[in-house]
């Protein structure tokens, strides 16, 4: 049984959410449905992730790195692509977390410019990491060592990261480096948009104004959707987006956008007009972070999170997917195969620019009045 | 078996409808019953408790009016310029395309074949600013000079025309088909000229799958949000972005309930005037 | 087909302006239909386009140049050939289930008068009023509570396909129902026929056309679902699903290929329908 659990919790679950439990759901609410206790070591692993954010070998088909895990401890791994949004996956496993379920994942990934890291922390749905297992967590670089929502990474630890700042299609525009450019320069009318991720827009327009976005109260946070909710009545911003900007900005439609470096990088190989940039006034940077989830084992992912922080296989991972990776040492290990990639500064930020990257208040994330005013700016 | 139902007529009806009925009671009916439940719950995620809120209800009509009444204008407008595009093309497939229809029907119901995010971008190249079919209208004038297709309301309710284009045309195909050809021509015969032919043969006939169709294109397309969401400004967001967001971001799943029973009801008022209007026997034989 | 037989007074030939414009008249049903086509095509034409296209970084907006590796090596991409396989195994398995339970409900709900018609009828189309993502997540609630039963996987996509397909088929098939002309059945009863073998050979043969429609209809339902079938999948893939995933990052060519693929596929199937009836029809003049 969870220990986390008690009867008065289940009670209450019981009564307040889901309220058709059946015997057996209810059995194994309460008696842990999942055969092995989550401290045992197994020999399989079951890792839910997001698409196309692992090495792959194209002519064997094979994932290197899992190859290599499984070579050297055994343990198969069973890789899941299941998670292609953070609120619909979280849609998806609220329902068996929220009675003490497992959802027969031990490692899931969620952004943490969302609410949901923060939420499942606070929740408890998540387990503690065996840091004895993992020795190369010494290897995390500084910058991650202790984001808001879990500041000692005792459930978490980065996969890979990504950095939100400003693309701008050269045919179109000039340099375009500041969200109050951005926001507010009438050449740009129209052609502008914004994510609908609130820790990147908001986040933005928070170090436009001049303060910080890891503490965020509602005078803060009202100031700088004010000035967002003013571009979009005049017309500025054309509309809010998801990943779809990409076509939009490479086919000239948009002449700048907020953007993640993730992609700029894969739309600079057909397209060299397009920029990117942190603005002026400092960018944010999201992380993919790996979970445990209720009913994970936890020697088995903190296993694997400590094979994952050696620099040699982050390498090979960051250098295929072409994300920031958390380790350190990871750009020296890449350098030797793929100089070229590992020069590339979008993957591999220097120190300088890590410090104009800034990570949102992740309480002020589960702010349902902000959450509920940025949802009528954007339109929802 | 023919005998059987021969000596038990009154049972046929239930037996014909009890496989089917008997699957949405159990898929659709019962989770629908969770889903009242939970509109009437309140708190905060994740520990909801049942207090019969009706504030709910209340709320999300006050807070979302004009979002319902935007929906359902843009489904309107979205069945009605259906309808408009697709009688004369279902028509000419019904009556002149001869061996080729079901090649026909085929094109209509290809675009389902490529994902939805995949059309959209396809459309998004297509009705891009610098595109050819932007330029063209800037070029007439339809457009100004900084004129654009996207991210309007137009493109939001092409989008939803387009997306639901087979839901209209293929139920007004099926009653089309069945048309006797000998009626058309008793019609001339009777020295009816085409149009009079189609309006007073034609046309009456193929009712049934103009309500149907009707029927097929509105309702679903009045909880849509897809459209909205990438074709359209935030003027645009429709009832159906306003549940998505909050079931899946708010996290307030008594609201994301209620409305859709708000939804589901308005629909089904309208079900019931449009009913009275075409007549109940359009709607059940 | 009767020709009257009535004396006409000569005319003389009419102008050439007339002339036109009855071509004109005649025609211009089939050119709008053909223009409606291309309306419809247009976006697949450009999705074929680009399944030629030879891009240089993961996404696929740039027109680089033209190359046939794409469909060479369209299994190259992990998961994709694995999530078209499941989509068409659900879709197809999904439609033929929907459109028996459908059709019948149809057939009970037009042909007979029984208490609850009215409710019955109200019931089927409460499903197509509920916004997706409600319906998924209700659905979602109940197999999690009922884990003896259902698991979240293959048939939980299943019976949710199933559910919200057999709305639209009955609707569909019922407007073929209404005003179907009842005289043929009439006939062949009258001839000996018990109530089973005229439905066999005289009412299905006649309500083919709507169900076929009906189940194309419902097919591109099932194979174009994301939402529903995201939340009831388990860890499953079906096309959209991985096309939603994978577009975070990339959109690889040779998703436009499986896509283009499925659509010349079915094209191919009913352009060969066509031929062989024609070969059939033509058979059948010369063996006379």
């Amino acid at each position: 049984m969870n220990p986390r659990l008690t009867r008065d919790q289940l009670l209450r679950r019981g009564a307040a959410g889901v309220t058709f439990l059946s015997l057996p759901g209810l059995l194994a609410a309460c008696g842990g449905g999942d055969e092995e206790t989550s401290g045992e070591l197994r020999d399989v692993l079951n890792f839910a992730n997001w698409p196309l954010y692992i090495d792959v070998d194209e002519e064997t088909r094979q994932r290197p790195t899992l190859d290599q895990f499984t070579e050297q401890t055994g343990i198969r791994v069973n890789y899941f692509e299941e998670i292609n949004d953070n609120a619909e996956y979280f849609a998806r496993v609220q329902g068996p977390l929220s009675q003490g379920q497992g959802i027969d994942r031990d490692i899931v990934v969620f952004t943490d410019n969302s609410r949901f890291p923060g939420l499942l922390i606070s929740e408890g749905w998540v387990e503690q990491l065996d840091r004895d297992l993992i020795p190369n967590v010494a290897n995390l670089i500084p910058a991650q060592a202790s984001p808001p929502f879990d500041p000692d990474r005792e459930y978490s630890l980065p996969w890979q990261s990504g950095m939100t700042g400003i693309a701008w299609n050269e045919s179109v525009t000039g340099p375009v480096e500041s969200i109050e450019q951005l926001l507010e320069d009438p050449e740009l009318r129209g052609k502008v948009t914004m994510l609908f991720e609130l820790a990147d827009s908001v986040g933005l327009a928070i170090l436009a104004n001049g303060d910080d976005p890891s503490s965020v109260d509602d005078d803060v946070f009202n100031r700088a959707v004010d000035r967002i909710e003013t571009a979009v009545d005049s017309g500025q911003i054309r509309r809010f987006t998801g990943n779809d900007y990409a076509q939009a900005l490479t086919s000239g439609d948009l002449a700048a956008c907020v953007a993640w470096s993730g992609d700029v990088i894969q739309l600079l190989a057909d397209n060299p007009d397009l920029k990117w940039g942190v603005p002026a006034d400092g960018g944010m940077i999201w992380t993919d972070n790996m979970f445990i989830p209720t009913g994970g084992s936890v020697p088995t992912a903190s296993t694997y999170m400590n094979f994952v922080y050696d620099p040699a296989v982050m390498a090979q991972i960051s250098g295929y997917v072409n994300f920031v990776p958390p380790v350190e040492g990871a750009k020296e290990e890449l350098a030797k195969n793929d100089p070229e990639t590992a020069s590339n500064t979008l993957i591999f930020p220097d120190a300088e620019l890590l410090e104009q990257l800034h990570q949102y208040d992740s309480e002020a994330l589960n702010n349902d009045e902000h959450i509920s005013r940025w949802q009528q700016v954007t339109g929802q | 078996m023919g005998s059987f139902f021969h000596r038990h007529p009154r049972v046929t009806p239930y037996l014909l409808l009890a496989p089917g009925i008997a699957w949405l009671a159990a898929f659709f009916v019962v989770p629908l019953a969770f889903l009242g439940y939970q509109s009437l719950q309140s708190g905060v995620f994740p520990s909801y408790e049942f207090t019969f809120e009706f504030s709910n209800f209340s709320d999300a009509i006050s807070d979302y009016r004009e979002h319902f009444v935007r929906s359902f204008l843009y489904a309107g407008l979205a069945t009605v310029a259906a309808l408009l595009l697709a009688y004369p093309l279902v028509y000419w497939i019904a009556f002149r395309a001869g061996p080729w229809k079901n090649v026909f029907l085929l094109f209509i119901v290809a675009p389902f074949f490529v994902t939805y995010l995949i059309r959209t971008l396809a459309w998004l190249n297509i009705l891009a600013d610098q595109g050819p079919v932007v330029g063209f209208l800037r070029g007439i004038h339809v457009l100004d000079e900084d004129g654009r297709l996207l991210a309007t309301t137009f493109a939001v309710v092409a989008g939803i025309t387009y997306n639901f284009f087979p839901f209209m045309a293929l139920p007004l195909y099926v009653s089309l088909e069945q048309i006797d050809g000998r009626l058309l021509e008793a019609a001339k015969d009777l020295y009816a000229s085409p149009t009079q032919a189609f309006l007073r043969v034609t046309l009456p006939l193929s009712a049934p799958g103009i309500v149907a169709g009707t029927l097929l294109t509105f309702i679903p397309a009045a909880g849509d949000f897809i459209n909205a969401r990438f074709l359209g400004t935030p003027n645009q967001a429709m009832i159906g972005n306003v549940i998505q967001a909050q079931f899946l971001e708010s996290l307030n799943y008594p609201s994301a309930a209620a409305l859709s029973f708000i939804l589901m009801a308005t629909i089904l008022v309208g079900l019931i005037l449009y009913a009275r209007v075409v007549g109940p026997e359009r709607l059940t034989g | 087909m009767t020709t009257a037989t009535e004396a006409v007074p000569a005319r003389s030939r009419p102008r050439v302006s007339t002339r036109v414009w009855s071509a004109v008249k005649r025609h211009a049903l089939t050119a709008y239909a053909l223009l409606a086509v291309v309306y419809l095509m247009l976006p697949i034409a450009v999705v074929i386009l680009f399944s030629f296209n030879d891009p240089a970084g993961r996404f696929n907006y740039v027109w680089q140049g033209f190359t046939l590796s794409n469909w060479a090596e369209w299994d190259s991409v992990l998961g994709l050939r694995e999530s078209v396989v499941k989509s068409l195994q659900i879709g197809v398995l999904a439609t033929v289930v929907a459109t028996v339970l459908g059709t019948m409900v149809a057939l009970g709900i037009v042909r007979h008068r029984f208490r609850g018609r009215g409710t019955t009828n109200v019931l089927v189309f409460l499903p197509m009023s509920t916004p997706e993502i409600v319906l998924g997540a209700s659905l979602l609630t109940l197999f999690l509570n009922t884990t003896s039963i259902f698991t979240l996987g293959f048939w939980t996509i299943f019976i949710a396909h199933v559910m919200f397909i057999v709305s639209f088929v009955v609707v569909t098939v019922k407007a073929r129902l209404i005003g179907f002309d009842r005289h043929l059945e009439e006939a062949a009863m009258d001839l000996g026929a018990n109530e089973w073998t005229t439905f066999r050979k005289v009412t299905l043969p006649l309500l083919m056309p709507a169900i076929l429609a009906a189940a194309l209809l419902g097919f591109a339902l099932s194979i174009d679902d994301f939402v529903i079938t995201y939340l009831n999948a388990g860890g499953e893939q079906t096309f959209p699903v991985y096309v939603w995933g994978i577009a975070r990052v990339s959109v690889p060519p040779q998703v436009n290929v499986v896509a283009s693929a499925i659509f010349l596929v079915a094209i191919g199937i009913a352009l060969a329908n066509v031929l062989w009836q024609y070969r059939r029809a033509n058979r059948q003049r010369g063996a006379r």
